[in-house]
Order: C-alpha cells, then sequence, then structure tokens
C-alpha cells in the first residue's frame, strides 16, 4: 500500500466524473422484456386468474422436455411452490426462484444469494418469478437500491448460458441454465 | 519473470508460414468481434460512455491507495479476507497457503488473466492439486496445454476441427460432432469438477471499494458455479481493477460488455461480497481477495505508461487490431498480447524484457478508437519507442539511419543531392543490397523510382 | 487562392507525375501554386521511430521553410505567384498529396514541438496544412470534378492517418465519385495496409501478412486509389511479387485523369493534358 501511495504521488489527483447519465425507458417491463428475449432469454406472463402455484405447475407441465424434477429455493414463498416432484439442484430439470427484481436496460434479472445458488445454477431450466413491480429502468437504479443490504452474493441473470469458444458457434446450456425463463407476475 | 517477448519477429513470421489456419482462425474471430462492438456502441452514446468511464479510471488510478484502503475495510467488514501479493511469487504463495490451510485436494477456475501471469496452474498441479479450467476456451487449451491467445476469446485460434479431433481423442465423444455435441462432452466433465471441488478460483473484472463487491463478467456459467459451488473462492484481482462506488458499477458492466462482444450486458454477473452468511445461502465458507501488484505500481508511477491501467481487459483493442490478426496472441511471447500488450507489458515486465514489442504496430489508431477507456495506445508506444531509443534498446544501423536523414533534411542542398543519387541507386536495383530494404524486398517487389523526381519535373515547368 | 505544395520526399522521388497531377488539379481549381524549394522530409520517419530529437529538428527545418519562403530565389518557375515578401501570408495553405505526411504536420508536430501529448497547442502551420481530398473537399468547396472516370471501377485504400487523425472517412471516394467513378465496397477498405514506414522493415512477415490480407478481399476493380504514396508502394510491391495484377493509381492522378478525361471531351485539343494523365495512368511498372 505504500508503494502505492508513493506512485500515486506522483501525479495530481483527477477529479470523478459523476454519474453516467443513461436513459430511463417509459415502460421499463417492455423495455425489459425486449431487452431479455433479445438476449436469449424467455418471458412468459401469469395468468391472473390461476393461484400462482397451479399456474407454474400447469407451466412447467407444458415445457419440453418433460420436467421430471424441480429444486426450489426456499425464498419462494409457498403461494407460488407448484406442487411437483422435488429434487435436488444437481438432479433437478428445472430450478424456481423469485428475482429480488430485475433491470430494463440491461435485461437482468437480479437474483441474491439467499435464494440458493443451486437452483439458479445446476438444472438446465431455470424459471423466475418476476414480480412487475420490481422491474428497475436501469441496473444503475436496481443496484442502489440493493446496495443498502447487499447479499454476500448477487447473480444478474441475462439470458441463457452460452459460449461461443468452439468454432464460432454460439452454444446455449454450457454449464449454467440453457434456459432461463423470466414470469412476469 | 520468463517471457518469449524477444522472439516476436521469428515466432510471428513462423506463424504465418508455418501455420496459416491460426491467421484465419483468428482473423474470422477478431472480425466478427469487432463488428458486433461496433453494433454494441451504436446503440448507446459510446462516445460519452468512453469519456465518462475514462474519467472514474483515471480519478480511481490517481487516487488508489485510498481506494485500495476502502475495499480492504469493506471486504473485511463482509467477512472476506485480503490478502497482498507484492509480486507473482508472492501471489503464488498466498494462493497455495490457502489450499493447505482449507485442505484443497481440487480446484475448478474461471477465466482470469491475473491468474495466467502469475503461473498458477503449474504451482498448484505440483502440489498435488487437480485444477480444472472451466472456461470452454481455457478448458480446450488445458487439455492442449497451450496458453491463452486472446484475453476474451482464449482458444480463437484453434478451429472446430481441431476442437473435435481433441475431444474425441480425450473426452471419447463422437469424431465430427458439431459444436453443441462437443460443448456438452465438456460440460459432462466439467460438471463433475465443479460438485467436487474444494475451491474456485476467479479473476475479477472489478472492485467496488464503497461496497468490497468482486464483479465478474461471463457467459457460460462457469464463473457463477466457480464462485458459488466449492467451500472456498479465491478471487486474484489486480490492484488496478478498483472502481471507488457502486453507481460506477452498472455502467461499467456495460460498457465492458458492449466492447467485448457487443452485448448489453454478460449473460451472467456475478457479484461477490463475501462468504455465504444466510442460513439459505450454499455458497462459499471462505471467500479470499488476493490483491496482486506484480509491477502494476510501476507502471502507475511511470509518466505515461499509467494510462494502461484503465485496461478492462475487453479485447477490444486485440479485436481492432490488423497485427495481432495475422498471428494471434502467441507470437506476443506474454499474457497481455495485441496493443494492450504492447504498451501494458513494457511497464509490467520494464522495457528491456518487452523489447520489441513497441515496434510491433502500424499505428494504425485502430485499437484506440476501439478501446472503451480511450487508452491513447499509439501515443504510448511512441513513448515507449522514444524511451528504447534513449536507452540504446535499437539498433545501431537503425539509428544511424534515423540520424543521416535528419542530418540531410535539415540541409536542402545535400537533401537535393542526396535524393538525385538515391533514385539512380534505386533505379540500378543496388538497394536490395542496402541493410533494411533487403529484407523488406524479399517479400515484396521495389519500388520503381520515378523517371524524374518532382523536383526536375517542376523545374521543367509542369503544363 | 495560393498554394504552397509540400510534395513529401516519397512523392518526390517515387510518384513524381502524381506530384505534377497534383499541381495540375489544384491549378485546374483556380489556385496558384508555389513549391518552396528548401522543403526535404517531414520527420515522421523519426518521429515513428521515437527518435524525437531528430524528428524535431526536421519538424523545425520545415515550418520554417513553410512560415514563409515561397520559391527557390532567380527561379521563375519556382511559384506562379509573384514574389511575395517572405511571411506566412505569402501562401494561403500547405497542400500534401499524402495524407500521413499532413498528419505529421497537422497533428504530430504540436505535440513534438511541446515536447508532450495530448494538449498541445496546434502551431500556425497545422491550421492552414491539408490533405489533398481535405483540402479540394472542405477548404475549395469542390467535390464535382466532371464525369472523367465514368466507367472506373475503383476500390479505395484509406492511409490509416488521413482515416483515424483527421478523420477523412468519406472525401476520397467522394472526390472519385464527384469525378464520375464508380467507388466498389471493400471488406478491408478501412484496415491499415501494413506499411507503417519502419514497421514494415521491423516486422515484415506481419506487414506482408496485412497486405494479403488487402489484396485477397479486393474486389474486381479497374484501379486501387489511395492518397498515400507510402501505402501505394508497399501495397503494389506485395501485388507484384504475388503477382496478383492489380493496378494501384495515386488519388492526385486518379483525380486528375478525371479532369483532364474532361477536359479533352469538351476542347478536344488539351494534348498536354491527355498525354500527362496517360503517363500518371500507367501503372508503376511501367514506368
Amino acid at each position: 500500500m505504500a508503494r502505492v501511495a508513493r506512485a500515486t504521488a506522483s501525479r495530481p489527483g483527477l477529479p470523478h466524473p459523476g454519474a453516467l447519465a443513461t436513459p430511463r425507458s417509459d415502460n421499463a417491463v417492455d423495455a425489459f422484456v425486449k431487452r431479455f428475449t433479445g438476449s436469449g432469454g424467455e418471458v412468459a406472463r401469469a395468468d391472473p386468474e390461476l393461484p400462482p402455484g397451479e399456474w407454474l405447475a400447469r407451466f412447467l407441465r407444458g415445457l419440453e422436455p418433460q420436467v421430471t424434477g424441480v429444486a426450489l429455493a426456499p425464498d419462494v414463498p409457498p403461494e407460488l411452490r407448484p406442487r411437483l416432484q422435488e429434487a435436488a439442484g444437481a438432479h433437478a430439470s428445472a430450478g424456481i426462484s423469485l428475482a429480488w427484481g430485475a433491470a430494463a436496460d440491461t435485461g437482468s434479472l437480479v437474483l441474491p444469494s439467499t435464494g440458493t445458488r443451486a437452483v439458479q445454477l445446476l438444472p438446465p431450466v431455470h424459471v423466475v418469478w418476476l414480480p412487475a413491480g420490481r422491474v428497475f429502468a436501469r441496473l444503475d437504479d436496481a443496484l442502489l437500491e440493493l446496495g443498502a443490504g447487499l447479499p454476500a452474493a448477487v447473480g444478474l441473470h441475462s439470458g441463457p448460458s452460452k459460449s461461443a469458444d468452439i468454432g464460432r458457434t454460439v452454444v446455449t446450456g454450457v454449464h449454467g441454465p440453457g434456459r432461463c425463463i423470466a414470469v412476469l407476475s | 519473470m520468463h517471457t518469449r517477448i524477444r522472439d516476436y519477429p521469428s515466432r510471428s513470421s513462423e506463424i504465418i508460414r508455418d501455420d496459416p489456419g491460426v491467421r484465419d482462425a483468428v482473423t474470422g474471430a477478431t472480425i466478427a468481434f469487432d463488428q458486433k462492438r461496433l453494433q454494441g456502441y451504436a446503440e448507446v452514446d459510446a462516445d460519452a460512455w468512453r469519456r465518462w468511464a475514462e474519467g472514474v479510471k483515471s480519478h480511481t488510478l490517481t487516487h488508489l491507495d485510498r481506494y485500495l484502503a476502502e475495499a480492504e475495510t469493506q471486504l473485511e467488514a463482509n467477512g472476506a479476507e485480503v490478502h497482498w501479493a507484492a509480486d507473482a511469487a508472492e501471489a503464488r504463495e498466498i494462493v497455495m497457503s490457502l489450499a493447505a490451510r482449507h485442505s484443497v485436494k481440487s480446484v475448478v477456475k474461471g477465466k482470469s488473466m491475473v491468474a495466467e501471469e502469475i503461473d498458477l496452474n503449474p504451482a498448484l498441479e505440483a502440489a498435488g492439486i487437480e485444477v480444472y479450467e472451466t472456461d470452454l476456451g481455457e478448458y480446450i487449451l488445458q487439455l492442449l496445454e497451450e496458453e491463452p491467445s486472446h484475453i476474451l476469446g482464449p482458444a480463437i485460434h484453434k478451429s472446430l476441427q481441431q476442437v473435435q479431433e481433441l475431444f474425441a481423442d480425450r473426452l471419447g465423444s463422437e469424431p465430427g460432432g458439431d459444436p453443441d455435441t462437443l460443448a456438452r462432452a465438456a460440460r459432462r466433465v466439467l460438471r463433475d469438477a465443479f460438485i467436487q471441488a474444494d475451491m474456485g478460483i476467479t479473476g475479477g473484472n472489478f472492485l467496488v471499494a464503497e461496497t468490497g463487491t468482486v464483479a465478474l463478467i461471463e457467459n457460460e456459467g462457469n464463473i457463477r458455479l466457480t464462485t458459488s459451488l466449492p467451500r472456498v473462492h479465491v478471487a486474484v484481482v489486480g490492484i488496478e481493477k478498483l472502481l471507488p462506488r457502486m453507481a460506477d458499477l452498472s455502467g461499467f458492466l456495460q460498457l465492458t460488455a458492449r466492447a467485448a462482444t457487443g452485448q448489453p450486458i454478460g449473460c451472467f454477473v456475478s457479484l461477490v461480497q463475501g462468504p455465504a452468511s444466510h442460513p439459505d445461502d450454499d455458497g462459499p465458507e471462505a471467500v479470499h481477495v488476493v490483491l496482486v501488484d506484480n509491477g502494476r505500481t510501476d507502471v502507475l508511477a511511470h509518466e505515461h505508461a499509467w494510462e494502461a491501467l484503465r485496461c478492462l481487459r475487453c479485447g477490444a483493442c486485440l479485436n481492432a487490431c490488423p497485427v495481432y490478426r495475422q498471428t494471434g496472441g502467441h507470437a506476443y511471447g506474454y499474457v497481455y498480447s495485441g496493443p494492450i500488450g504492447s504498451v501494458l507489458d513494457p511497464g509490467l515486465l520494464g522495457l528491456h524484457e518487452a523489447m520489441p514489442l513497441p515496434f510491433a504496430s502500424s499505428l494504425c489508431g485502430a485499437c484506440e478508437d476501439a478501446c472503451p477507456v480511450r487508452i491513447p495506445i499509439p501515443e504510448m508506444l511512441l513513448e515507449w519507442r522514444r524511451e528504447a531509443q534513449e536507452e540504446g534498446l535499437t539498433p545501431w544501423k537503425e539509428r544511424a539511419a534515423l540520424k543521416g536523414l535528419a542530418s540531410v533534411a535539415t540541409r536542402p542542398g545535400l537533401y537535393r543531392l542526396a535524393g538525385r543519387i538515391g533514385s539512380r541507386l534505386g533505379a540500378t536495383g543496388v538497394a536490395r543490397g542496402l541493410p533494411m530494404l533487403g529484407e523488406w524486398a524479399a517479400d515484396r517487389a521495389l519500388p520503381q523510382p520515378s523517371r524524374r523526381t518532382f523536383r526536375e519535373l517542376w523545374r521543367k515547368g509542369i503544363e | 487562392m495560393r498554394v504552397a505544395l509540400f510534395v513529401t520526399c516519397l512523392a518526390d522521388h517515387y510518384f513524381a507525375e502524381a506530384a505534377a497531377d497534383t499541381v495540375r488539379l489544384l491549378r485546374h481549381l483556380g489556385c496558384e501554386v508555389a513549391f518552396p524549394a528548401d522543403q526535404t522530409c517531414c520527420g515522421q520517419p523519426a518521429y515513428n521511430a521515437g527518435r524525437l530529437g531528430e524528428a524535431r529538428r526536421m519538424a523545425e527545418h520545415t515550418l520554417g521553410v513553410f512560415a514563409g519562403a515561397v520559391g527557390e530565389p532567380g527561379d521563375p518557375a519556382a511559384s506562379d505567384a509573384p514574389a511575395a515578401p517572405d511571411g506566412p501570408a505569402a501562401t494561403d495553405a500547405v497542400v500534401l498529396p499524402s495524407g500521413s505526411c499532413a498528419t505529421m504536420v497537422k497533428k504530430f508536430y504540436p505535440r513534438l514541438l511541446a515536447g508532450g501529448r495530448d494538449t498541445a497547442p496546434p502551431t500556425a502551420l497545422a491550421d492552414r496544412t491539408f490533405d489533398l481530398a481535405e483540402f479540394i473537399v472542405h477548404r475549395l468547396g469542390v467535390t464535382e470534378l466532371g464525369s472523367g472516370l465514368a466507367g472506373r471501377r475503383v476500390a479505395v485504400h484509406q492511409g490509416c492517418h488521413a482515416l483515424r487523425e483527421l478523420r477523412l472517412e468519406t472525401e476520397p471516394a467522394v472526390l472519385l465519385e464527384g469525378a464520375g467513378a464508380e467507388v466498389v465496397p471493400w471488406e478491408a477498405q478501412e484496415e491499415c495496409c501494413g506499411f507503417g514506414g519502419l514497421f514494415s522493415v521491423k516486422m515484415t512477415a506481419v506487414s506482408a501478412a496485412m497486405a494479403d490480407r488487402k489484396l485477397d478481399t479486393l474486389p474486381e476493380v479497374d484501379w486501387v486509389v489511395s492518397g498515400d504514396g507510402g501505402c501505394v508502394l508497399h501495397l503494389d510491391g506485395r501485388n507484384r511479387a504475388r503477382g496478383t495484377g492489380v493496378e494501384f493509381v495515386h488519388l492526385a492522378t486518379a483525380l486528375w485523369r478525371g479532369v483532364a478525361g474532361d477536359a479533352r471531351a469538351a476542347e478536344g485539343s488539351d494534348v498536354a493534358a491527355v498525354r500527362d494523365a496517360a503517363e500518371a495512368a500507367r501503372p508503376l511498372e511501367a514506368r
């Protein structure tokens, strides 16, 4: 640290330029959907007529390939939990998480570590409950609100796992989930 | 530090001559990256973003001691341990002692240039620890025992066919499998590695001083897994990676992704504050942040080179660089290749060690236009060239020739005379025998001087 | 408009006809052209090599020459202008048939003479110095040069300094189209050819590979046109060594060819112009 202090002492301090002004969309939910799907994410809208857990169970049963076991994050409230065969993260074919929120400008789901990381990462399909009121216009806004009570870790998920490391061809589901589905409720 | 930088001229020639597939693969990949960057920049007010990012980074670097102290305090408050490494050897020792302390038998790694810089894998392996590179490109190179050739796409110099052959041989995948099949084969091996690993080792794209947050950007999800599944997470981070506030992070996450691949943000971003503390969190029980100097304070103190520390490691300058495209990164002989390597390596390693990298550029300026933090790479190359000349690190023939040029060019009469003689010499092909032109002429037809110089035409009268 | 021509060493010795075409073109566009005889090299070879002391000496020499001198004493052909009193007002502009050397004077002299980067104030010469295409489009406000190049398919190689330092992104193509040519898109149009002065000597294999990338992506054209002689020497040298067989033409020559072609059509008598244009349009090899 003393060496760093000596090195920085050799020139005058430059000022911080302040905040980066980036535009805020008028309709954050629409902007989120556009950006998230643009990055390969999928969006479903929960049917308000159905109890959420039941809607989700039907939705999961409709997925191809067949969902055989779901991993549920502990912070998913009881009314959102589908009555389906549960499985540990490593063996489940879908993981169900609750988003803390989302950012429209980057199309990112904000997932705190309180929701069990294995559920967010190991199953091939990741289904994330996203209350529409929790979509922030900008990632900056979301991070600043989160900043006060940051958990040990936060994941920003903005689409499925992908790589173009082999032959410059994009493949999905390399390590993390190959499908990332935001359920707007 | 042993590097192969000095062999750049011969290695670059060999790659171009003997391994033309590298040039094809690298040119194709970098042009594709570069076009995506241009699209990514076009969607936002890129000039304003880049100026802002330059400003934040320069501010941070000129107050680096203060922000490092703040980051250390915050990380410790979050329950993470902070370690300081003055050089590569110290950094390796710190990681090795952490591995011993946590009884580590198996390590998964996320792509980290600093880990390459400090030569971490050989040290871990020598201690009998299993090491898995988990970035798909890095994993390919680990199987091949090769070094990364690009900051972002470490294996871009490999063709699909080369990976097919490798995976058929080493992972038993079907010959000629498509990229999807090949990726699944790697996923199977690495999924087990993730679940069994005791320690995850990553780099860090940013370290936010205000909150003690290590931020990591990726697309595959391997870094999310590396920072989440093993009992211990070690982040090896260069001391220049600081950002002052959480309010700075969003802009940098977006700008880095746009510069690197044109994406609005990486598919996955991990923000790591410390070890798991919530009862439902299955994350690591210990988080260590190793802050690596290894020449960075020398760069910081250097009159011109310090601006290279703004670098985000996005690879945009490599992608834009027509020199890099001909050979890929291996020719450069050190982990940081391409334009940024040519200005950073002399600072990190000493100019003598990094010769002739400052001369491995046509100064075309494409790198500076691409750089998200506006590092003035061409001007910095010129500064290194000036230092190289002052320290006598360039060939004496070259120095003598340029001194001669200046003597002649400041004496108009002599200049006119020399021009007339030069034209005659060129015309008779003698130039082929001259020291520097000889090599030039090996690959090119020698230019024919005009029959009469412009001066002669002018004197005669131009109609 | 009184213009001093800074011919540059490369054009003086290797593109003398292109330099003469620069004079013809400027005169055609209504300029009086002077040729200060004491001009030498702008110093860029030394500057790019990092030999700043030598570069500074050459820069100071050049600044002195163009600060006032308008011609060789006693040489009546030295200037179109009447023997004006020496001084900065003697010419309105300095024009170079080279984007790279123009950049040296406009952008690098201020840095070099201030001994630092970025913030150096421009020199008096920087403000009135122009690359040829820049001068025609922005100082003279001319983009129409007739239709003498009608039917010609050309590709434009953009020199890096003109493109990225002077930001002359469209000017050469605008002028060529303004002379009737069809400018054919070229994938590698904005990529560096690999010349880079000393670079092509020190890193000869990489430099040649960069030229190959340019040549390999070249569309079907009659000419490759560039406003930078250094790039042309290098690209054409590689072109002839490989036998790619494409014809390289300096921008000044191409534009004059366009104008002269028009003159021939209009007057049918401008023998000298047609002869010069024909000479200029011959491949380098044949001269």
